[in-house]
């Protein structure tokens, strides 16, 4: 494996001042993707390693395993007044590019999300969510792009090499918007 | 009535796989009519190979977001069945309730969320919102229900963790299992407003009818799901489940490279309309009047009914939880550790029903206990010749029809089937060409 220090990283994290975590209720970080599917599972291993380090943040967070959650989502979403969501998406970048966003900012964007290989996207569970009145107040989404999501284990060179500034970049940022 | 006219539903799906509905017509003649399917459930196989035996479960349950308590559960029952590996009456009972679960889970969602906006005359979920927001809500508290369900036996919502080789790796109190069944018991009243509901606009779905196959699990005991013999309602029950290829014989067409099945005719159809085509007389009586309250006897020939037989199967996973429930709280949880294998090496065949039909694993372990061969047939794949099929007998009796009628009517039948290929609500999302 090629030192990480060596590879090119494009990580672009606009500020979003829009964006803090109520301590009312429960904030959830939920992991998405299929671990057989190549770089769709790198946010089950991003959650994996935030778990890991869960005495670097809040008490009040639960960490959830989401896999190709589709509708099921909507349960887990409701559970919570702020959502971190993890998860690959392809929004055309360099792959192991690493970006967040808002749903209102994605709501424009032609971005696909790998979530579930039945299911609405994660825009029409949170609509749905927000028509029922049950969607949680702060919703942001950390998206990896993703390099290859054929059908094998394992994540692509490209995506491997960058984990683990992935894994401490999300940690911080997380962090961060935390204790703002 | 002659006329020239294409009905091409191309679904490009997200990630996985594809399906189209294809149908050229020219001077009121159908030249052309296809239902093709893109899956690739043999990649899932090959990542089985080399695996250790205590890897094959967790796999297996990422294949599917839906029916990845079903996927455990085969690989399971294939991985005990090769090691020898009998498990207690406690486990057999806790992963019935899993089976209940998902099935649950999987019903609510495809009634409520994918075939409801067909029946109440709505374009999507998001149209039923305002006039029929309180049908909504009731399809959301159930499924929220058979997740929570889901959380407590297999410790997640999907993608299970607790159901490993020989048991569980913890277990649900009394205490829980108590407060569950109560939640159960009010789900019913809420199911059975739902099935009012149903059966007020049962009459939008086509009358349609065609002859074939029907072939579930079987067993003198319960109405199967967990367990039973592979039965057909044209040559009867086969107890050798090993043989489960006599029965199921896949092939490809050239229009598709998923495989499809027959076994006595051209097609055969399994899930919840076959089930209860085989079994209805074992349904607990709640479900059998939520039957006979939407119209339903067996033997049904109309695949369209398949939605009416999931929310009657739903009662029933309601009801037969409950009793379930009361038979482990009765004889009290015992804090039992999972069942340890007596051998390393062998071949094992796990079939159980998963909520769209018969669900196969067939492992080949070596003598360290590593998968050198695997097979898996999912119940979609039986399913695809049957649709064909239909198609074939529908079209020619709806082709005077407007187009959008046509199209609207062909995507019901496929949506009837609740297939498991990526993304099966694209299919609303056609035009004609």
């Amino acid at each position: 494996m090629i030192p990480v220090s060596h590879v090119p990283l494009i990580i672009s994290m606009s500020p979003l001042s829009n964006f803090s975590c109520s301590m009312k209720k429960k904030i959830g970080i939920i992991g998405l993707g299929n671990p057989l599917r190549a770089d769709d599972g790198i946010g089950l291993l991003l959650l994996q390693y935030l778990q890991e380090h869960k005495k670097k943040l809040s008490k009040n967070i639960e960490f959830i395993d989401g896999g190709t959650s589709g509708m099921s989502l909507l349960h887990l979403l409701e559970q919570y007044n702020s959502v971190f969501l993890l998860d690959a998406v392809d929004f055309k970048g360099t792959p192991g590019e690493i970006k967040k966003f808002t749903i209102e900012e994605i709501k424009n964007q032609k971005i696909q999300f790998f979530l579930s290989t039945h299911e609405p996207d994660i825009l029409t569970v949170f609509s749905l969510l927000k028509e029922l009145d049950k969607a949680p107040t702060h919703l942001l989404i950390f998206g990896v792009q993703p390099k290859d999501i054929s059908y094998r284990i394992g994540l692509s060179k490209e995506v491997h090499r960058v984990l683990p500034i992935l894994q401490k970049k999300i940690l911080k940022e997380i962090q961060s918007i935390i204790k703002s | 009535m002659s006329k020239d006219f294409s009905v091409h539903v191309e679904h490009v799906t997200r990630v996985e796989g594809h399906g189209n509905i294809i149908l050229d017509v020219k001077n009121g003649r159908i030249e052309n009519l296809q239902w093709n399917v893109v899956e690739a459930p043999r990649f899932f196989e090959a990542m089985l190979r080399g695996q250790h035996y205590n890897e094959l479960r967790p796999i297996t349950s990422r294949i599917c977001g839906i029916c990845s308590i079903g996927h455990s559960l085969a690989s399971l029952k294939a991985t005990e069945d090769a090691l020898g590996v009998k498990i207690t009456n406690q486990t057999a009972t806790l992963r019935r309730l899993a089976i209940h679960a998902e099935n649950m889970q999987s019903h609510i969602l495809h009634i409520g969320y994918l075939v409801a906006p067909d029946l109440l005359g709505a374009g999507s979920v998001f149209s039923l919102l305002g006039k029929h927001s309180d049908t909504v809500l009731k399809v959301v508290k159930l499924h929220r229900l058979a997740n929570e369900m889901s959380d407590l036996i297999c410790g997640r919502t999907i993608h299970p963790i607790r159901l490993v080789v020989g048991g569980f790796s913890l277990l649900p109190t009394e205490k829980q299992l108590n407060q569950l069944k109560q939640r159960l018991f009010e789900a019913q009243e809420l199911t059975n407003e739902l099935a009012s509901i149903i059966q007020s606009v049962a009459g939008n779905l086509p009358s349609f009818t065609r002859e074939t196959e029907y072939i579930g699990l079987t067993s003198d005991k319960e109405y199967s799901l967990y367990d039973g013999d592979i039965t057909s309602t044209d040559t009867g029950r086969h107890p050798s489940y090993r043989d489960y290829k006599e029965i199921m014989q896949e092939f490809f067409v050239p229009h598709s490279t998923a495989k499809y099945a027959k076994h006595a005719r051209d097609s055969y159809m399994v899930g919840a309309l076959a089930r209860f085509n085989l079994n209805s007389h074992q349904l607990h009586p709640v479900a059998q009047e939520v039957a006979s309250l939407l119209k339903l006897k067996a033997i049904s020939y109309n695949p369209f009914m398949n939605t009416i037989a999931q929310l009657v199967e739903f009662s029933h996973s309601i009801q037969d939880s409950i009793t379930l429930i009361e038979s482990l709280v009765d004889q009290g949880m015992k804090q039992e550790k999972p069942v340890k294998p007596v051998k390393k090496a062998g071949r094992g065949v796990g079939i159980v029903e998963v909520p769209r039909g018969i669900l196969v694993h067939d492992y080949t372990l070596n003598s360290q206990g590593y998968c050198t061969k695997a097979n898996c047939i999912i119940p979609t794949n039986q399913n695809h010749a049957n649709i064909q099929k239909d198609m074939e007998k529908l079209v020619p009796e709806i082709i005077d029809r407007p187009e959008k009628e046509i199209e609207l009517t062909l995507e019901m039948l496929v949506r009837a089937y609740d297939p498991c290929i990526s993304c099966s609500t694209h299919y609303l999302d056609v035009s004609f060409v």
